[in-house]
């Protein structure tokens, strides 16, 4: 299962926070985040965050001045 | 979807060399019309240029150099910043060292930003640090993001232009409270330029030894974005790859930080360092001025040096203007060159509110205070002044209370 996150627009440093709260509110059933960020900040410190909380982090471009961030967790 | 990208892709799409070319066509321009009137004022064109595209290119925010230690645990802009005022003190020094050889005469550095230490330092760093960790950037961190197209940035701006008018409508009250009778500490003078340069650089070593055992005990040791870039089998893969490197990922910080000093170095070389307020406050003041609803005179503000407020009696055109202007072009280059610029707005309305708030208040922050996290920091460090680590210690309080407020803001 996996949940989006859409954090497209916000401010620094909201992306990095929304994306640790949803990490930290997945339901045991769901494996992924897909977070969607315009936010090229982002891109360095959500892999790094994640990484504490038992995901690994994957990057694409989505779109112009867009990614997306698939965080899948370690153990599943 | 992404394996199917082509590998013979352009690196830059030809609309956007497009937009680069006529964009550095214009910024050519000012070069040549402003250094032909006064060469001073096309040398901080280039500056702001510089400062503007290092900016852009390593995201190097100093609201997230204090905030992102207390909220993230990461000090990976915390340790750029550091780095940069090292390489900046080697080089302030050097130059107060011809300034001023005799340190026992009690005579400062006529442009190095050492300022009267007082009650305003204290209350302005603590404004400017809950203001910026609100708005989602200090002064230079909203210049250079109003320049990848963060509206939000564009309404903090304003907000820091309205309180930098704001302050100079109290700056006499504060003036005879605090500011007149406060002391301008420039540490040579208490033990020579050598020592002050060797103290100064063992605790900016010390607080990035500090920094790398907080981001370890935290578990944040951020990798280097070059490290998310895919080896390359062909030479045309690795010629892509090493100006993807350049123009397209972020730089490392470290490497970023060190030529922020350098410039800054440069800047002061030139005529004086890096700093935004005072010209900021210039804008504001000399539109109210015009209505006829001027601050009026501004007590010893003349012989303040660094970013004190500015009523604007002079040129407007002059090379503070350039170097404020200057780094936003320069974002905006670096922005579109790797491809992160877009007008990016928030959906959430009440981060208008709170971007024009933290504006406000950092701006009335760095008015009273005499400069920003550059011109009361950045520059104040190396000028070997004591009030930037004043300003610092305030400062970090006041991101710390921001922190907390923001937690708590939906």
């Amino acid at each position: 299962m996996s949940k989006p996150l859409d954090v497209r627009g916000e401010i620094c440093p909201y992306p990095m926070m929304q994306t640790a709260q949803a990490l930290k509110a997945l339901a045991p059933s769901e494996h992924v985040l897909e977070v969607l960020t315009d936010h090229p900040p982002a891109l360095d410190t959500i892999p790094a965050q994640a990484e504490r909380l038992g995901f690994s982090a994957r990057i694409e471009e989505a779109g112009a001045s867009e990614w997306r961030l698939t965080l899948t967790r370690n153990d599943g | 979807m992404s394996a199917s990208a082509p590998a013979a892709a352009p690196v830059v799409p030809p609309a956007r060399l497009f937009t680069l070319a006529v964009l550095l066509a214009l910024v050519a321009a000012v070069y040549v019309h402003t250094a032909g009137i006064d060469v001073t004022m096309g040398r901080f064109w280039v500056l702001g240029l510089g400062f503007g595209v290092v900016l852009q290119r390593t995201r190097l925010c100093f609201a997230s150099a204090f905030r992102d230690v207390l909220l993230l645990g990461h000090a990976r802009n915390l340790k750029g910043i550091l780095v940069g005022m090292a390489v900046a003190t080697v080089g302030f020094s050097a130059l107060m060292t011809r300034q001023v050889p005799n340190t026992a005469l009690g005579i400062l550095p006529p442009e190095a930003h050492v300022l009267p230490i007082g009650l305003h330092t204290v209350v302005g760093a603590l404004l400017f640090g809950f203001g910026m960790v609100i708005a989602g950037g200090c002064v230079s961190g909203s210049i250079y993001r109003m320049g990848e197209g963060y509206v939000a940035s564009w309404v903090a701006f304003a907000g820091i232009l309205g309180g930098l008018t704001a302050a100079a409508y109290t700056w006499n009250a504060w003036y005879d409270l605090a500011i007149a009778g406060a002391p301008q500490v420039w540490l040579p003078s208490l033990m020579g330029h050598g020592a002050a340069v060797v103290l100064t650089l063992i605790l900016l070593g010390g607080l990035f030894l500090l920094a790398s055992w907080w981001e370890h005990k935290n578990g944040m040791d951020l990798p280097e974005p070059a490290g998310r870039i895919a080896g390359a089998a062909t030479f045309r893969g690795k010629v892509a790859n090493g100006l993807k490197r350049v123009f397209v990922h972020g730089w490392p910080v470290l490497i970023g930080g060190a030529l922020l000093g350098g410039l800054n170095v440069i800047a002061f070389m030139t005529a004086r360092p890096w700093g935004f307020t005072g010209e900021v406050s210039r804008w504001g003041l000399t539109f109210m001025t015009s209505l006829g609803a001027g601050p009026g005179e501004l007590a010893g503000v003349g012989s303040i040096p660094g970013c004190v407020l500015d009523p604007g009696s002079g040129e407007f055109l002059n090379p503070m203007l350039l170097l404020v202007t200057g780094m936003f072009a320069g974002s905006l280059f670096a922005a579109i060159a790797a491809g992160e610029f877009k007008i990016r707005i928030p959906k959430k309305q009440s981060r208008f509110v709170q971007s024009v708030a933290g504006g406000l208040i950092m701006g009335y922050g760095s008015g009273t205070a005499v400069g920003c996290t550059i011109g009361a920091f950045f520059s104040s460090v190396p000028s070997l002044g004591l009030n930037g680590w004043v300003w610092a210690v305030c400062l970090l309080a006041g991101a710390w209370l921001g922190t907390h407020a923001l937690k708590r803001l939906p």
